[in-house]
Order: structure tokens, then sequence, then C-alpha cells
């Protein structure tokens, strides 16, 4: 069971009109670990994750722990992947707990009444991402940062095995951006596939395990982290050489970096 | 408990303004020989608003949710004139030469059955031309357009009616909205449609909230998108077309009540529905005693009533909207 891909993909491809925005991508990624999705502006990761969460039509294979993604009813699909959005929609005066349960809607039955075992995930959620403090406050009236983090209580509330976050420190600063990172690391450690877009390749090489590189919708590079974020694919994708040891860093205090 | 105690003050307001709707109007209770007829006409024009209030309310909520924009609602969207626009077809049918008159079929069942097809219609068109995207401006723009498509139509078949003294009569103060003439046949015909109405929506709450996040959200959290919209523009057009056959053409309860409530019991549309169903059915009550006690050599057209009221609501929250855009 441990050893089953949470996600496979062979000859994924999405098409608007006669643009390819994937091009015959294809992974296989199992659980327990960071994976890092890189590649410029425009290369196809927001269409990879919005494929991955149901989102977008597409063409070739993709299995969600094991199950063929085709067959899976929206339901099904919410409880074995979460996605995270890069700008969420959402900016209703709803109190902060409610916006974490809508979680557990891929749960509830007709009558749309919350069990024990939905306020259990919940309360879980929001105690992971330290978003409890804030249960009672309108999600309208948090800061980008506090937002990000309930958004992400809201994912993990589904209690899905795949996680996918497009982009989740972007606008943030050092400090909630390497707390995130910090927090992605820990899901990782309990058994989730998280799947993150970044832009910051210190940032991937830092938190993630694996990654996979992208460019004009194709894959061009996956493996681990050292391997793919290392000098010819970068120079190859980005244009850009990397310099080998960094002059400086950031690094959350060490009794942060314990916490659970 | 505020909110408990905002659905008390709701419900003293709706007991309030219906006690006044009986009590206040043309001729004297104090004589024997009118009471009851007169209680039971009131008790009916009482009925009528009370249920196209409590429609269009709860319809203006779910469209809001749907469209995720504050600012729509059936009247702005152009269902209510989709749905008078039908409505008044359906009347036409029933004129004596028309190929459906010599069919044993009643007014009463034909009237909501064309605002019904009227009100879907219109809906079917804005859901077509604005997808999820679509800025409130554009919204309001189709809305308008569609309402004017539809008053252009009903003022053809205005002129069509003029042929037979009380059609044309009927026509009109079916446009101008209004509950006086509303018999006990016809509340009975929209009443299963207003509660089976309500309650559906009030049923597709937990979705309504979700789709607050934007359809893909809602979507990665397991809602079935194409099909809660579907369900839910049917809900409110089978509320906007019980509520325009029996209180014709009336705009913005939809816009006003709603954003009345939100501060109140907030935006979560298991609380919220509910509670426009109440003040709703109470608003348009205390605007028929209005459009009754006015001093004015006719009894004022309700429709005239509620849209003195919601067209100055609607500037302002059309110009605080605009603000919000532009200060980010």
């Amino acid at each position: 069971m441990a050893d089953r891909a949470c996600i496979e993909a062979r000859g994924l491809t999405v098409q608007r009109g006669n643009r390819v925005l994937l091009d015959q991508v294809s992974f296989s990624l199992s659980g327990s670990q960071v994976v890092a999705l890189l590649g410029p502006n425009g290369a196809g990761k927001s269409t990879l994750l919005k494929t991955l969460a149901g989102l977008l039509r597409f063409s070739g294979e993709l299995r969600l722990d094991g199950r063929e993604a085709s067959q899976l009813d929206q339901q099904e699909r919410a409880r074995l992947v979460a996605y995270v959005p890069q700008h969420s929609a959402l900016d209703a005066a709803l109190p902060v707990r409610e916006v974490v349960a809508h979680g557990r809607f891929a749960y509830r039955d007709v009558w749309g009444r919350p069990d024990r075992r939905d306020d259990t995930a919940i309360d879980r959620a929001m105690e992971l991402t330290d978003t409890r403090r804030l249960a009672d406050r309108s999600f309208s009236r948090l800061s980008y940062g506090e937002r990000r983090l309930v958004l992400l209580a809201r994912a993990l509330a589904t209690e899905a095995r795949v996680l996918l976050l497009d982009e989740p420190t972007a606008a943030l600063d050092v400090t909630h951006a390497l707390a995130l990172l910090h927090l992605l690391r820990d899901l990782a450690s309990r058994g989730c596939l998280v799947m993150v877009a970044l832009h910051q390749l210190n940032e991937a090489a830092q938190a993630s395990d694996r990654a996979l590189l992208l460019a004009a919708g194709r894959l061009v590079a996956a493996g681990s982290a050292a391997e793919v974020i290392s000098a010819e694919p970068v120079r190859r994708v980005y244009g850009v050489e990397m310099v080998p040891a960094a002059q400086f860093g950031y690094r959350l205090p060490a009794e942060k970096d314990t916490a659970p | 408990m505020k909110i408990a105690l905002t659905y008390l003050v709701l419900l003293v307001l709706l007991v309030g303004a219906v006690v006044l709707a009986l009590l206040v109007g043309h001729g004297s209770l104090a004589d024997p020989a009118l009471r009851s007829t007169l209680l039971g006409l009131r008790a009916t024009r009482v009925g009528a608003a009370l249920l196209a209030g409590a429609a269009l309310a709860t319809g203006g909520a779910v469209v809001q949710g749907v469209f995720r924009d504050p600012l729509v609602s059936p009247s702005i969207l152009g269902t209510t004139a989709g749905a008078s626009l039908g409505g008044q077809l359906a009347m036409l049918a029933l004129v004596s030469g028309s190929p459906l008159a010599g069919l044993a079929v009643s007014a009463e069942m034909v009237l909501p059955l064309g605002c019904l097809l009227g009100a879907g219609l219109s809906l079917v068109i804005v859901l077509a031309f604005c997808r999820e995207r679509t800025g409130t401006l554009t919204l309001i723009l189709t809305g308008f357009i569609l309402s004017s498509l539809f008053l252009a139509l009903s003022s053809f078949i205005t002129s069509l009616a003029q042929d037979s003294w009380d059609m044309s009569r009927a026509v009109v103060s079916f446009t101008l909205g209004g509950v006086g003439g509303v018999s006990t046949r016809q509340l009975l015909a929209a009443l299963p449609f207003v509660g089976i109405g309500i309650v559906a929506c009030w049923l597709w709450s937990d979705t309504l909230d979700l789709l607050l996040s934007g359809e893909d959200e809602a979507s990665s959290l397991g809602v079935e998108v194409g099909r809660a919209r579907r369900w839910s523009v049917t809900w409110v057009a089978v509320l906007a077309a019980a509520a325009i056959a029996v209180g014709g053409n009336v705009g913005f309860v939809g816009l006003i009540v709603p954003h009345t409530l939100r501060p109140l019991v907030g935006v979560r549309h298991r609380r919220l529905i509910p509670a426009c169903a109440l003040l709703g059915g109470a608003f348009l009550v205390a605007c028929d005693v209005i459009a009754r006690v006015f001093p004015s050599r006719s009894e004022l057209p309700l429709g005239v009533i509620t849209g003195i009221i919601g067209a100055p609501v609607f500037l302002v929250l059309l110009a605080r909207s605009q603000r919000e855009v532009s200060h980010g």
C-alpha cells in the first residue's frame, strides 16, 4: 500500500484550441515526499496541477492512488486530491472555521450535517496550520499570509493523500514562506505526497525531495531535487548559470524548525 | 444568540406587517356586514405579497451566490421581466380566438407556467453569456439588455391586447406589479412553487457557500459545479415565476433584502435563505400597505413602490462596489 504510486501520469496532454499547454507528460510519484514543480512562466506548472485536480480536460492516462482518474466522480476525487490555487477567488465574510469546514464537503450527506469525524479533521487541519486562533474571524478580514494558511487548512481537512499547491510562497515574506515550506515537509513525513509549484529554485532545493522541470508544456527533467536543480537543466530551461554556493540563505530559528 | 434574536425580530416584523395589512385599507372593519368580506380580500392579497416577497428575496440570495456577485437579483438579471413576458404570453394565449382558448385550462395554471418558461429562458440566456469570470458590469448590462428586450416584447403584447379592454387592463396591471386582483385559486397554485422552491434552495445552501470560492475551488472540493448551477438556476426560475404570477412585475426585492440581512445573519446560505424568506415577505406586505394607503386617485402599483425604494439602494451599492474595485 505504501509503495503504490499516488499519481501515475502517462502521455498527459492538455490542449486549448490549437495551443498545446501540456505535451505528453509522464511521471509516477509515491507518497511521503515533497515534489517541486519547476519551470519558467508559462511552462505549464499551473496547468499540470489543475489537470491533476480534475479541473481541465486532458488526453492520456492518469491514475490517482491506483484508480483511473476518469472513473472517479467529483467527490471521490476530492477525497484523494486536495488543491490550493495560487489566487483564491474566495473573499466572503465567512468565519475561518467555516472555510476550513468546506474541505469536508466531499464527505457530507445530502443534509450537509457534519459528524464527529468532520470536526476531528477540521481541528487537526487548523492545529497543523496554526489557524485555530483565527477560527472565529472573518476570512475577508485576514491578511494575505493568513488567508494562505486557512486555504491550506481547508485542503488538509479533506484528508487527501495528495496535496497540490500552486506557488504557495508567492507574495509571502521570508518568515511565512519558510514556515509554510517547513509545514509541507512535515505533511510529507506524515505520508502525504506534496506537489508544489515553486518559482524560487533555492526554496525548491531546500524543501523538496524530488523535482519535475517543465518547459513549454514538456517535462524536460525529473528526478531527485539535487539532480534536477543543477547547472545543466537550469541553464537549458532558464538560460541562467547557477552559483555553486549561495553567499547567504535563510532558515527558521532552531526552536521553530523542530516544532511539530 | 445574535442569530436567534435576529430571527425573532424578523418574525415579529412579519407578523406586524401582516396584522397591519389586515387592519389597514379602504372600507371599515367596524361594519359587521363588510368585515368578513374585507378581511378575506385583504388576507388574499397579504398572502400574495408574502409569497412573492419571500420568493423574490430567496431567489436574490441564490443568484447572488451562483454568480458570486452581490449586485445581481432576479430583476437585475432580467429574470422577472422574462417571467412577466411569459405570463403575458400565457394571458394572451387564453384570449378568445387563440388556439388555446378552446382548451379547458384554467388561467391560474397557465399563468405560472408561462412565467416559469419566461424566467427559465432568461436565466439560460444569462448563464450562456456570463461565465464565472464575467464582471459585474457585463452581468448588469446583459440583464439590462434582456430586460429591455422583454419589456419591448411586453409592450408589443400590450398593444395586441388592446382589442379587449379587460385583457388590456389585466396586462398593464400585471406589468406594473400588484397583488390587488389575486384570487385564492391563484394563491393556492403559487404556494407549492414558493414552498418547494425555498426548501430546495435551502438544501443547496452548502453548495452555494462553496461556490463563493469560485468554480475551480468548489470543483476541487467535490462540488459538481455544472449540476449545482443548473439546479440553482432552475429553483430561482421557479421562485421568480411564482412571485410574478401572483405579484406581477415587482423589482429589487431580491437585491435589497439579502443585502440588508448579510451583516445580521452572515453570508452562509443556510442562515441567509430562511431570513430572506421572512424579511422578503414582510417587506412586500409593508410595500403593499403603502400602495393601499398612499393618497392618490387609484391604488399605486406595487412595482412602483419597490422601484422607488430599490433603485436608489441599487445605485448606492453599485457606487460602493466600484469604489472597492478602484481602491483594490
